[in-house]
């Protein structure tokens, strides 16, 4: 049974393109207007579409119980502001983010930004599995600087940044795997291969 | 580190791809999504399209183009050309584009940038300006390069970033359907103008074009038309010159 994964729609970008990958990676997904669903959902996907504050006004009442299901071993994926906003607040804005991951979320020190465009994440975990050219599309300002150990891959941008986590079993990119051609579609086929093997 | 990009501009009229030369002459090349496809699988960093319709049901007609491109299109997709306001971006973003691009309403009202910004996160939103020479600075042009403003290129695009702009869509009016090369001073001012990515755009006729903006001016991207349009080079033959080059592509 293909894993039937909960796009989380905060009313603002493009969900048709990760709503694609996931179904040609083998997934079932479907968009969650009313967020509560999420709840009931056996695997999320918080996409990397608006920003910070707009973002976390829609899930503030649902912290709590969201935080409840990632600790509960709900395979999750975080996309770019998706990722984010796991973390416990942002340089970005004003409101507090979901606080799962531990650490915040700070603005690149580099002399051109946004970082936008393809940059290479180097790291070992099984997601980037299979993948021949690690390179992936980035398009942010800001990025999750955590205090823990979650950190499983970084990128070369005026310095190391840290593009990839995982807790528990909640992935957070930087990137976006979406829009990263081949590679992209590649790391969502291991990010589904995961799912299954936990729902 | 971060590699350069080449990006496939499709200029779209009523929901088919035209390439103009110096902004008149439009010729029919083909369908936007199975183009955007095509250039995806040649190796594109990203796909822009630029609506050039003049009507009210020209544009209705791209957000359906726009919509058929995103089911399966995996690199980024700006959408720019009569965007007036917050919710036309939303459409447009909704529909399936990653970008929007605005240019004259920007000039015009220069709030709705951050309004874009605060909204969407500035990533999302491109400034495009196209630019003209006067003596030794630039003036902008709004209304697809019809009409002159006194407004300093090099001030506006600085003043955009201050606003909320995520990236700097640069056109040379110059330049532009020349194939004669990109505009290079022009390019290397405003990238040094400001800190968010400049694409360049306008002149390009051969891979060499490309490689010398992203070698000789702080551009992060090349944008190009015909060149890609009329096969006369794949987005990866260009990519391998710029290896060649030992300029950093994905």
């Amino acid at each position: 049974m293909p894993v039937k994964m909960a796009i989380a729609d905060y009313g603002v970008g493009n969900l048709h393109s990760i709503r694609k990958a996931l179904e040609i990676c083998g997934a079932k997904p479907y968009i969650v207007e009313d967020l509560n669903d999420l709840l009931e959902a056996e695997c999320i996907i918080f996409p990397g579409v608006g920003a910070f504050d707009k973002t976390m006004e829609k899930l503030q009442p649902l912290k709590k119980a969201l935080i409840g299901k990632l600790e509960d071993a709900t395979p999750c994926l975080g996309i770019c502001i998706g990722a984010q906003i796991l973390f416990n607040g942002s340089e970005e804005g004003k409101t507090r983010g979901l606080g799962f991951y531990q650490g915040e979320v700070v603005r690149l020190k580099a002399d051109r930004v946004p970082h936008m465009g393809w940059n290479r994440v180097d790291g070992e975990d099984s997601i980037l599995e299979g993948i021949e050219s690690p390179y992936f599309y980035f398009a942010h300002s800001y990025h999750g600087d955590p205090s823990e150990d979650i950190v499983i891959g970084s990128t070369d941008y005026f310095g190391q940044v840290p593009t990839l986590f995982l807790k528990g079993n909640t992935y957070g990119t930087q990137f976006h795997p979406e829009k990263s051609s081949a590679s992209g579609l590649k790391f969502l086929k291991n990010f589904v291969r995961f799912a299954e093997a936990w729902v | 580190m971060l590699t350069k990009r080449i990006i496939p501009c499709l200029d779209v009229k009523n929901g088919i791809t035209v390439k103009g030369v110096r902004f008149v002459d439009l010729q029919d090349v083909g369908d936007p999504p199975e183009m955007a496809a095509a250039y995806e699988r040649q190796g594109a960093d990203e796909i822009v399209f630029l609506d050039i319709s003049a009507s009210a049901e020209g544009r209705k007609t791209l957000m359906n183009v726009v919509e058929r491109t995103a089911q399966r299109l995996f690199v980024p997709l700006t959408v720019g050309g009569g965007i007036r306001t917050k919710e036309d971006m939303r459409t447009a973003l909704n529909a399936g584009a990653d970008k929007v691009s605005v240019n004259t309403i920007a000039v015009q009202r220069p709030d709705v940038i951050s309004e874009g910004a605060e909204d969407f996160g500035r990533q999302c939103v491109v400034v495009a300006i196209d630019a003209k020479r006067e003596g030794k600075s630039w003036k902008v042009y709004t209304h697809g390069g019809r009409k002159r403003t006194d407004i300093d290129a090099i001030e506006w695009a600085a003043r955009a970033e201050g606003l909320g702009a995520g990236e700097i869509l640069l056109t040379s009016m110059d330049a532009d359907g020349t194939k004669d090369g990109y505009d290079i001073p022009l390019t290397a001012r405003v990238a040094d103008a400001v800190k968010i990515p400049v694409i360049a755009s306008g002149g390009c006729g051969k891979a060499q074009h490309i490689y010398e903006v992203l070698t000789q001016t702080g551009a992060e991207a090349a944008l190009a038309a015909s060149i890609f349009h009329y096969g006369e080079l794949t987005v990866q033959q260009v990519k391998d010159y710029l290896i060649d080059k030992g300029v950093l592509v994905r």
